[in-house]
């Protein structure tokens, strides 16, 4: 009987643990979510602040941001897009033809180079280059009491760090996914000539033939909304640390929670307009 | 009263604070008039590393009310505390300097920010101050390659580019090799002799601002125990002052 009562009195024990730490994630999860919401809200006040700003003060930071996550990242989405965009044409010209619709190779390479991985790989490739970069960049600024001094000269903060990041980060976005689409058909094509050969004219002609303006507009919108995203999302995380043995914490969730919402975009997007 | 305060150039009243009984002000009232200079000392802990935060409202968890040129700073907006600073600066502990910016683009920061300026008057202004500050060499260096009062050198300059009426400084000889920032002090002491510029120095080492402070407000554990004339201070036998300028350990103060 007492056996019994201990054992029973384990089991609840391991109940009462379980329901504690879901109860404190659903917590966590909700406070993070408010949060958030707090930071979104001061980012939209703060473009009250836009009238006491010279917009001056804003565009080195932009012209540096676009530089270090637009210019300096071609070479990697580059070559990214070539590996991606052979692998692609070198399986679907390799299988099509034995099921009889190679004529559906252009569709197949729209469908998934430029509506789906394009974004998706260089949303990738940003978060973890330079999202990282952004949450590091200023968890070190507030560590070091920069943010601190910036406040104090009487700098909009939220506005003078985030929405220069934004504008860079949509100019770059918009720009590595056309070098990507263009670089994966164009680089992947010749590279999968070692294989294959697909006459020139027939590949760009599947191509045009399934292109469509929906995809091109869709594109711009996945963009746009990455753009938007990687670098609010990587700027709430590089203000959260309150010391400095958290910064690599904060980095890894900025990178990580990334990440995970541009996914949930990506499918959201395809869901909404293409099903 | 409050009508006072709204006309004073700064007033502080009843500024509270109690986290811990080390980290405490009870009650700090003063008056600063325009052209006045300030310098609070003490003991660490005593309450005085809490002024320029509360005054500037960098921290604003505190009892009390601050008046700067009639505007209320504690219960002032985001936005209009930022339009107040541009009057009120505060060269923090640290000098808290852009890490990547240079020296020349820290100092015009906040005139690229906040000023009218075209970009030739901005140049002008920055190389003045570069200038002034005999920092030419380090004009295109970064906070990290540059000296400690380089540094404090820099702060300065970006702290008076947009000519604030009131500048708080915190500490701002600490770990300066006085010489080295002679510039500094010259600067700080014809800021000080102008009529219409007020500097609240919140320091260690009260007597190397004696040229510069026309009064001097000793506290301890968060309480005035001294505030009086820049003769008052040098000739002054209040126990506490006594003590803490001959580094004594016996006195009123518990060290």
């Amino acid at each position: 009987m007492r056996r019994e009562v201990e054992e029973a009195m384990r089991l609840w024990g391991k109940i009462e643990n379980f329901l504690a730490l879901t109860g404190r994630k659903v917590i966590a999860f909700f406070s993070g979510y408010i949060e958030f919401q707090h930071y979104l809200k001061s980012i939209f006040n703060s473009f009250k602040s836009l009238k006491y700003l010279r917009m001056r003060s804003l565009y080195s930071t932009v012209l540096l941001q676009t530089k270090y996550t637009g210019l300096d990242a071609v070479f990697l989405i580059s070559v990214v897009a070539l590996m991606l965009g052979a692998t692609v044409i070198i399986q679907a010209s390799q299988k099509f033809p034995k099921f009889g619709i190679d004529s559906f190779i252009g569709d197949l390479l729209v469908l998934i180079i430029i509506r789906e991985i394009g974004p998706l790989a260089t949303a990738m490739i940003v978060t973890s280059r330079s999202g990282s970069a952004i949450s590091a960049e200023i968890a070190t600024q507030k560590q070091n009491h920069e943010i601190r001094s910036l406040e104090l000269l009487g700098i909009d903060t939220k506005l003078y760090i985030v929405f220069p990041r934004i504008i860079a980060s949509i100019l770059s976005i918009i720009s590595l996914v056309i070098l990507f689409d263009v670089v994966a058909l164009a680089g992947g094509y010749l590279i999968s000539r070692l294989f294959i050969f697909i006459p020139p004219q027939q590949f760009l002609a599947t191509i045009i033939n399934a292109f469509s303006f929906e995809d091109l507009l869709i594109t711009f919108l996945k963009s746009l909304m990455y753009g938007i995203l990687i670098p609010l999302i990587c700027c709430y995380y590089g203000f959260r640390p309150t010391s400095a043995f958290q910064i690599p914490i904060f980095v890894s969730r900025a990178v990580v929670r990334t990440l995970l919402s541009v996914f949930i975009i990506n499918a959201l997007i395809s869901f909404l307009f293409y099903l | 009263m409050l009508g006072d305060m709204e006309n004073s150039f700064l007033s502080v009243r009843n500024m509270s604070y109690m986290l811990d009984i080390h980290s405490t002000l009870r009650g700090i009232s003063f008056d600063l008039k325009q052209g006045d200079n300030i310098v609070f000392f003490g003991l660490e802990n005593s309450g005085i590393d809490k002024i320029c935060p509360f005054i500037s409202c960098a921290i604003d968890d505190f009892d009390g009310d601050v008046f700067f040129k009639g505007h209320d700073v504690k219960n002032a907006s985001y936005f209009e505390r930022n339009i107040i600073r541009k009057d009120m600066v505060y060269l923090q502990r640290g000098y808290g300097l852009i890490t990547n910016m240079t020296v020349y683009e820290n100092i015009a920061l906040p005139l690229r920010y906040h000023s009218k300026m075209t970009s030739d008057e901005i140049d002008f202004r920055v190389n003045q101050l570069i200038d002034e500050m005999e920092i030419d060499l380090s004009r295109d260096m970064r906070p990290v390659d540059i000296y400690q009062s380089e540094r404090l050198k820099t702060a300065f300059a970006r702290a008076i580019a947009l000519n604030p009426d009131l500048l708080l400084a915190e500490h701002p000889l600490e770990a300066q090799c006085v010489l080295n920032v002679m510039s500094v002090m010259r600067s700080l002491k014809k800021w000080a002799d102008s009529p219409l510029k007020s500097v609240i120095i919140v320091a260690y080492n009260p007597a190397v601002f004696s040229d510069i402070a026309n009064r001097f407000i000793m506290l301890y554990r968060g309480e005035v125990v001294f505030d009086g004339t820049r003769e008052e201070f040098l000739s002054t036998t209040n126990e506490y002052v006594v003590q803490y300028m001959t580094f004594s350990p016996k006195g009123p103060m518990m060290v």
